[in-house]
């Protein structure tokens, strides 16, 4: 047996040696080796990972508390040091250019928000502020763009950016609540811009999501105004006044939008009850004395007795006469205006006008004249000649 | 060149001949049974060059685990010495690089004296001078001392010493494995490519710079090995630390070809500085080494305390790698001004924890001085000229490139060096303008690059690499000389060969052969075949069978030297047709041509 066994192990031994060169048996323990040290490594890797995420973590969440309390140097130094342990995450990253903007370090800011951006082009917070800096720094195109990008954007709320701490809980806030804010951003950008015609624009695509809010739907009114879309502002005003009706605002808006429609009928409704409702209303006031005057002193209202035409065409001639000799001074008035208006003089009165119809015409024409030059001419024309100017306007081409 | 006789790359295309070498072939496999059995099959598989293969992998592998842990230490000695924060108190740092400073003076004076310096001459030195050993201890003490140094906030960069403890491992592992000299003296820039790799992130620039500065030249045999450990230690270094590349990139552009005139303003600037550095070093060096010895444990600490102070002022960027900081140049982060102030001062801080012998590299100073010199420069001309000028981050990372190929003299390197970083090919024009630039202003002002300053510094004789990349080559046109005695033909008579050969001044003439090649005849053999009685006979049956080699005008004159002691007279023929006879070359022509290039 134990010759038997002898002859297997040196035969064993011999067929193996041919296989276990040095060479195979060094880099077989080498590989062996590895697999040992990769396993170390491993565990230390997992511990200064975790040091380096509780670090990050750390820095970030004091950060945020600086930055919520508008202490924007401290959180710029608290969110640096998050990004020493985790320089590519979203959430530092986006803080940093938050409070870097705080300390009026746009260009800085700038940097993050573009790397971010290259990132994550779909995130509506990054294109917000990439389009605050644009607008700040007047560049129209660039910040209408991101302005865009960030209204058909992704929005979720900052703290499910954050990949720790206790702002991680993952809430998605009101989209379309972040949507219309922003419009309304831009609204006020390509207003303070006087872009008014895209501005416009972005106001009738803003009226479709504005929901039951009288105030809302006033401010959306506000906005027309400014944006010199009268209809709509009316609409608007409308639309709030429904909801609220005594709302003094919107009274007195939907008055101006009315007012500047050259509806003085329906400017006179809303402007009285606008002061009715808010007697320190001044603008309102002046507004409803000046409707008033345009609807007593327009000769071509309708339903009115031939009588009250004639007086109003006298009355319109005389203030026009007064407006005149007071402007005399000025020389971009024509000088022919005098003549005519001495000239057409004795034939203005309730029976000259009875007697030639086109009298009063040819009267109301001269006036409208007269209006027109001298306001060019000789300043703010006063009450009388004020109205008398609108009734000009709103009578232009007929 | 000690090595040269007996170096695989230098035997490389020598005409044929036998390499010189070891376990050629099957060699191992006994006749007859080549590869017919397993065992011997298996055997076949573990030929030293294939070893060397395989090991390399594993080379890659450990490097790429040492250079995970390096960077681990280097965090812990930030984290526990300087603090956790951007903003770190005055007392902390001034104290920490001054007492780690201390610490490591005493660790290099008694424990790891081999691990002062950078550990890129110290790899060279291996290869050149001890045959490929370098002890295990260096690497420990380069670990240790490099991450207390670079942890502490000495102006240092981990690079040259993930280089040297890659380099120290391969060479471990090599004498574990028993190689044989011509493959441990490789092992050595195999390692050294992977540390490098997995430091840098960057595997092409790793392997280029370790071909263009510590091996210098490329041959197959070692490129493979030193690529594959290149990208076993990256693969294994992203494995642990993430795939992001070291510098968050900014957009790169070049507008307008006017934009270049900028680059090469950079180029200028950056040579500049490159030469303000390299002088400081190689002024300073000698002299912190000649004070006594007992000063030699207080330099590291004083530099520490100077770079703290430094920081105290405000300028804490200056502290350690400044990896973030170079990020934040690249980003628009700091004034144009501030950059500058920033160069200047990094300038001052790498120099003094350099020349006092603290161990630690100079690659990422070198690159934070170049990001910030190019994102001031590009700042300052956006300023001057903003239409010239677009973005002062492609500048910073174009300055980069700059300093590498104006300081650390590796133009190669320094261009995908930035390629490889930034990840971004549109930026190759103003790389390329700038760093050429950049070398030329450098190699013009400073004739030796900063390695050799530093090798002659430390008594040694390495070769040069920018010497050897620049070195004129003889060549066989240099040499030979134009036929002037009568070429014979082989179907001559021996007496009408005669007759011409009488005619001519020379010796030796030349017998062009049929159908091709050629061969000598002297005089004397000619009048010795008359004499015989063989003057009617042609002359090319009675020549001995043999047949001279030819060599051509390019060739190297080294070429020609090998044969012309056997060969009195050698024909150089056209690349283009072997018949057609350029000129004839004899061993006085390439002496004397070699006699005459020692003379200058």
């Amino acid at each position: 047996m134990a010759e038997g066994g002898m002859t297997i192990r040196d035969s064993l031994r011999k067929s193996l040696g041919g296989y276990l060169t040095r060479e195979a048996v060094s880099l077989a323990l080498l590989a062996g080796l590895a697999v040992v040290c990769f396993l170390g490594v491993t565990v230390l890797s997992r511990l200064y990972h975790t040091q380096q995420e509780s670090l990050g973590s750390r820095w970030f969440n004091r950060g945020v508390v600086d930055l919520k309390a508008q202490r924007f140097d401290r959180a710029v130094i608290e969110f640096r040091a998050a990004l020493v342990y985790a320089r590519d995450d979203y959430a530092y990253q986006l803080n940093l250019a938050k409070a870097l903007l705080g300390t009026k370090r746009s260009a800085e800011a700038y940097a993050y928000l573009i790397n971010l951006w290259e990132r994550e082009p779909e995130d509506g917070l990054v294109n917000l502020e990439l389009a605050r800096i644009a607008a700040q720094r007047e560049q129209t195109q660039q910040a209408l763009r991101y302005y865009h990008n960030a209204i058909y954007a992704t929005w979720t709320d900052d703290a499910s950016q954050a990949t720790s701490g206790d702002l991680a809980s993952k809430r998605t806030v009101d989209v379309e609540e972040q949507r219309r804010e922003t419009r309304l951003e831009l609204i006020e950008f390509l207003l303070r811009m006087n872009v008014k015609t895209q501005a416009q624009s972005e106001l009738i695509a803003l009226e479709e999501n504005v929901g039951d809010d009288a105030a809302e739907q006033a401010h959306v009114g506000d906005l027309f105004i400014r944006a010199q879309e009268y209809e709509h502002a009316l609409e608007a005003y409308r639309a709030s006044l429904k909801l609220n009706p005594r709302d003094s605002p919107a009274l007195a808006g939907a008055g101006r939008a009315a007012f500047e429609l050259g509806r003085y009928d329906l400017a006179r409704e809303y402007l009285q009850t606008a002061v009715n409702t808010n007697s320190s209303d001044a603008q309102s006031a002046q507004r409803l004395k000046t409707a008033e005057l345009v609807l007593r002193m327009d000769p071509f209202r309708a339903g009115i007795s031939a009588a009250q035409r004639e007086q109003a065409v006298m009355e319109a001639f005389v203030a026009a006469g007064e407006r005149l000799k007071s402007c005399s001074a000025n020389t971009s008035v024509e000088t022919g205006l005098g003549a005519d208006w001495a000239k057409l003089k004795p034939q203005v009165t309730a029976l000259g006008m009875r007697r030639n119809p086109d009298v009063a015409q040819k009267a109301m024409d001269l006036v409208f004249n007269i209006e027109r030059q001298t306001s060019a001419g000789c300043g703010t024309p006063a009450e009388t000649d004020a109205a008398l100017l609108l009734i000009a306007k709103l009578h232009e081409g007929n | 060149m000690g090595i040269a006789s007996n170096s695989p790359i230098q035997v490389a295309g020598d005409g044929g001949h036998p390499r010189a070498g070891i376990a050629q072939g099957p060699a191992l496999s006994g006749p007859g049974q080549a590869g017919h059995t397993p065992a011997a099959l298996l055997r076949s598989v573990f030929r030293e060059e294939r070893v060397f293969l395989i090991l390399s992998v594993f080379i890659g592998v450990f490097s790429g685990l040492a250079v995970v842990c390096f960077r681990f230490a280097i965090g812990w000695c930030r984290i526990y010495l300087l603090g956790s924060g951007t903003v770190l108190t005055p007392v902390r740092l001034v104290l920490a690089p001054t007492l780690a400073g201390l610490a490591i003076a005493v660790l290099v004076i008694h424990v790891f004296p081999l691990a002062r310096g950078s550990g890129v001459n110290q790899t060279k030195a291996a290869l050149y001078i001890y045959n490929g050993e370098i002890p295990l201890r260096t690497a420990v003490g380069k670990f240790i001392t490099s991450a207390l140094a670079i942890g502490s906030g000495h102006s240092l960069g981990p690079e040259d010493p993930s280089l040297q403890i890659g380099a120290s491992l391969a060479s471990a592992f090599g004498r574990w494995m028993k190689l044989s000299r011509d493959r441990m003296r490789l092992i050595a820039p195999v390692g050294a490519a992977a540390g490098l790799a997995a430091a840098f992130n960057a595997p092409i620039s790793a392997v280029l710079f370790v071909i263009e500065e510590v091996i210098g030249r490329w041959t197959a045999g070692i490129l493979g090995s030193v690529v594959l450990s290149a990208v076993s230690s990256v693969v294994v270094m992203r494995w642990f630390l993430g795939s992001e590349s070291m510098f968050r990139i900014p957009l790169v552009e070049l507008r307008r070809p006017s934009e270049l005139i900028a680059y090469s303003v950079l180029g200028v600037v950056g040579g500049l500085a490159s030469v303000l550095f390299s002088t400081g070093i190689g002024v300073l060096r000698p002299r912190f080494k000649a004070m006594p010895r007992w000063t030699q444990y207080f330099q590291p600490a004083v530099a520490g305390l100077l770079i703290g102070i430094i920081a105290v002022l405000g300028a804490p960027q200056v502290m350690g790698a400044g990896y973030e900081y170079m990020d934040e140049a690249m980003h628009g982060q700091f004034t144009w001004q501030f950059l500058a102030l920033l160069a200047g001062l990094k300038i001052v801080a790498t120099l003094l924890s350099f020349v006092s012998g603290t161990p630690g590299g100079m690659f990422a100073p070198t690159l934070f001085i170049g990001a910030m010199l190019g994102a001031a420069v590009g700042g300052a001309e956006h300023w001057l000229l903003p239409h010239l000028t677009v973005s002062p981050g492609t500048y910073a990372l174009v300055g980069m490139g700059v300093l590498f190929a104006g300081f650390l003299r590796a133009p190669m390197t320094s261009v995908f060096m930035v390629l490889e970083v930034s990840g971004n090919y549109s930026i190759i024009l103003p790389v390329i303008i700038a760093n050429t630039v950049a070398y030329l202003i450098s190699r013009g002002l400073q004739p030796m690059a900063i390695f050799d300053v530093l090798t002659r510094q430390d008594g040694l004789d390495l070769p040069s690499m920018e010497e050897q990349r620049e070195e004129g080559i003889l060549r066989v046109e240099d040499a030979m000389r134009p036929v002037e005695d009568p070429v014979l033909g082989a179907q001559a008579t021996v007496e009408h060969a005669l007759s011409e050969a009488e005619k001519s001044k020379g010796e030796e003439l030349l017998v062009r052969m049929n159908p091709s090649g050629w061969n000598t005849v002297t005089k004397q053999q000619l009048r010795t075949m008359v004499d015989e009685g063989k003057g009617a006979c042609s002359l090319g049956s009675l020549l001995p069978i043999r047949q001279i080699p030819c060599v051509h005008p390019d060739q190297p004159l080294e070429t020609a030297l090998r044969y012309v002691d056997r060969w009195p007279l050698m024909p150089v023929v056209s690349r283009a047709d072997f018949r057609k006879l350029e000129g004839v070359i004899s061993q006085r022509d390439v002496l004397e041509r070699y006699r005459e290039f020692g003379e200058g």
